[in-house]
């Protein structure tokens, strides 16, 4: 995602002389194209995070489009008074790009892990948020942010990620997409999480379980419709987010549900309000915190048996 | 397991053994920024700090605070040399999966003062212990060890500033100026020379000094002042890999298994030396 991400920014700097792009100290290598085709245009800040969001948000009050990037938490989390007052409350066009969304980080802990971005950013008013699910969608999500006029938070994976959506897969902003119908349960997955809700599905499937798996390019504005049609056909829906349960998607999620009127019974996978403590790689603790394929399985397993007791009640 | 080295030489070429050892076990980067500290550490680990298993009424020594967290190995490895933590067993855990040892340091790991990871961190944590020892009347120190692309941070220099204003005379900052960070070089991302005019101008009490030499680091370290205290280590980031030293890509580059040999070699020049 990150090299789709750099693809799409130096397209967009050559073409639009308004682009800028900033980093907090991080991205060895990877502004070199952007520097070559828009001179002048590139800032490494420093590792000054909050003069990073502070600074985006300046040349952006001045008609520039600003891209702030840098490693997840730091951008968030670290400037998020800058983000709230400079960019959110002034409705600035500002892009922040937040790579290692989730645990993408692994190894190097808790620091460097995202698990409350979608929960602290969902909150602010005028925050758009991107959460592509794999490289030719992170590509089109650089475009569409940079299009789109307002802030906007792209939320990244590392780098490496498989290609999973169709060729003829189309972002729109606000539009969550069906990747395969289902009629027992819905997997409603964000971002990163793609890979992960379709091989569950799989697994299900191989189980005798028709499960659809719902994807969230965008969290916010929130398709509110699409999770709708999904309670429509089955009241059993699993969220899946590399994120806490609290707030985030599975929050979003758990209010729709509950203003759609419609019966539906949720199951959340993500982190159990809990740090990623233990040490390892991405995969390593998305296994050890039950957010691999088999985690969804499980959730999927125990969403269906209770939807079935509490009918049989 | 390895006996404790007696001298700081020693204890520095231990520091840097380990530190091999587990980023070739690791395969992990941030070799170069541990290195630049590994005699920093032994100086500090070899009796600068005092007290490192607790007094006798069960109350913690005096502190030391990593906060270019990214650092961790040096501070696991000097850890190792004065029994705190296992040699063997932070070179078979550190950031690995299912492993005892991030990549930055955890408060929850024996000897850790505090996590770090988030640059920029560690200068406030260190003046509110210094408040709890100068409210307390402990005499206890707290030694913080940031890096010079971490003075970027302005939490930074809120600290800094505060702590001259207080004149807090327990509390010892240390620059580990290696002169590169993660973008290139420090001085052509924010030049902040002449560093020592400006600690000083926050009233603190400023020496610059050989951060590889350890006589010279001993007594800057160990000497008392009526303020704050900064001693700024120039330094040589990746210190002891001649291959990697005073090179930016020090900072991600990962050691193969088909380094080992070149590196341990180098390692044993550096102790001859
Ligand atoms: C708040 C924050 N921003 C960015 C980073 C990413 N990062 C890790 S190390 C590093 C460079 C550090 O340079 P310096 O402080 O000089 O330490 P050195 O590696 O040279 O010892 C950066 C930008 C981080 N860990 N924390
Ligand atoms: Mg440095």
């Amino acid at each position: 995602m990150r090299d789709a991400f750099f693809r799409a920014l130096a397209a967009a700097g050559r073409d639009d002389p308004r682009v800028w792009a900033l980093t907090g100290d991080l991205g060895v290598g990877l502004f070199d194209e952007f520097t070559r085709v828009a001179p002048g245009r590139f800032l490494n800040v420093g590792i000054a995070e909050q003069t990073l969001v502070g600074a985006a948000a300046g040349l952006a009050y001045a008609g520039r489009t600003a891209v702030a990037y840098s490693i997840a938490p730091f951008l968030y989390s670290r400037a998020h008074d800058q983000v709230r007052v400079d960019v959110a409350l002034a409705d600035a066009n500002v892009k922040l790009v937040g790579v290692g969304g989730g645990v993408g980080y692994g190894h190097l802990g808790p620091t460097h892990h995202a698990i409350d971005d979608l929960a602290a950013l969902r909150a602010l008013p005028n925050m758009t948020i991107l959460t592509p699910g794999d490289p030719a969608e992170a590509e089109a999500a650089t475009h569409a942010a940079l299009a789109h006029r307002g802030p906007v938070y792209l939320r990244l994976g590392k780098n490496g990620e498989p290609s999973v959506l169709p060729a003829g897969h189309r972002l729109a902003i606000g539009r969550a997409a069906w990747l395969r119908p289902g009629a027992d349960v819905t997997i409603a997955s964000v971002g990163t999480m793609l890979p992960t809700a379709l091989a569950a599905a799989t697994e299900l499937e191989r189980r005798g379980v028709d499960a659809g798996v719902l994807h969230y390019g965008t969290l916010k504005p929130f398709d509110a419709g699409a999770l709708d049609a999904a309670l429509a056909r089955t009241p059993v829906v699993v969220t899946v987010e590399e994120h806490s349960v609290l707030g985030g998607f599975g929050g979003a999620v758990a209010e729709a549900m509950a203003e759609s009127g419609r019966p539906g019974l949720l199951t959340r996978v993500g982190l159990a309000d809990t740090f990623a403590h233990a040490v390892g790689s991405r995969e390593h603790l998305l296994a050890r915190y039950g957010c691999a394929p088999l985690g969804v399985v499980e959730a999927a397993r125990r969403g269906l048996a209770r939807c079935r007791a509490v009918r049989a009640a | 397991m390895t006996p404790a080295p007696t001298s700081v030489a020693a204890r520095a070429h231990e520091i840097r053994r380990l530190v091999v050892e587990m980023a070739l076990a690791a395969g992990s980067c941030h070799i170069g920024s541990a290195l630049s500290i590994a005699d920093i550490l032994a100086v500090l680990y070899g009796g600068v700090l005092r007290d490192l298993h607790g007094r006798p009424d069960g109350s913690s020594g005096d502190r030391f605070v990593l906060s270019k967290g990214h650092a961790a190995s040096a501070l696991y490895a000097a850890l190792a040399t004065v029994d705190i933590l296992d040699p063997h067993d932070v070179v078979a855990g550190y950031s690995q999966d299912g492993g005892a040892y991030a990549g930055h340091p955890e408060r929850t790991t024996p000897g850790v003062t505090t996590s770090s990871g988030s640059l920029g961190h560690g200068p406030a944590l260190a003046l509110g212990l210094a408040l709890a020892d100068r409210e307390d009347g402990t005499g206890r120190r707290t030694v913080c060890l940031v890096g010079d692309g971490e003075l970027n941070e302005g939490s930074v220099w809120e600290a800094i500033a505060l702590a001259g204003h207080l004149a807090l005379p327990e509390l010892v900052l240390v620059v580990d100026a290696n002169g590169w960070q993660g973008l290139g070089a420090v001085a052509d991302v924010t030049d902040l020379e002449p560093l020592d005019a400006k600690l000083a101008a926050f009233r603190w009490d400023v020496a610059t000094v050989d951060g590889h030499d350890l006589d010279a680091l001993g007594t800057t370290l160990a000497a008392a002042a009526p303020r704050p205290r900064a001693v700024i280590a120039r330094t040589v980031k990746g210190s002891g890999l001649d291959f990697m030293e005073d090179t930016f890509m020090s900072h991600y580059r990962s050691l193969r298994p088909a380094d080992r040999e070149r590196a341990l070699a180098s390692l044993e020049r550096r102790r001859a030396a």
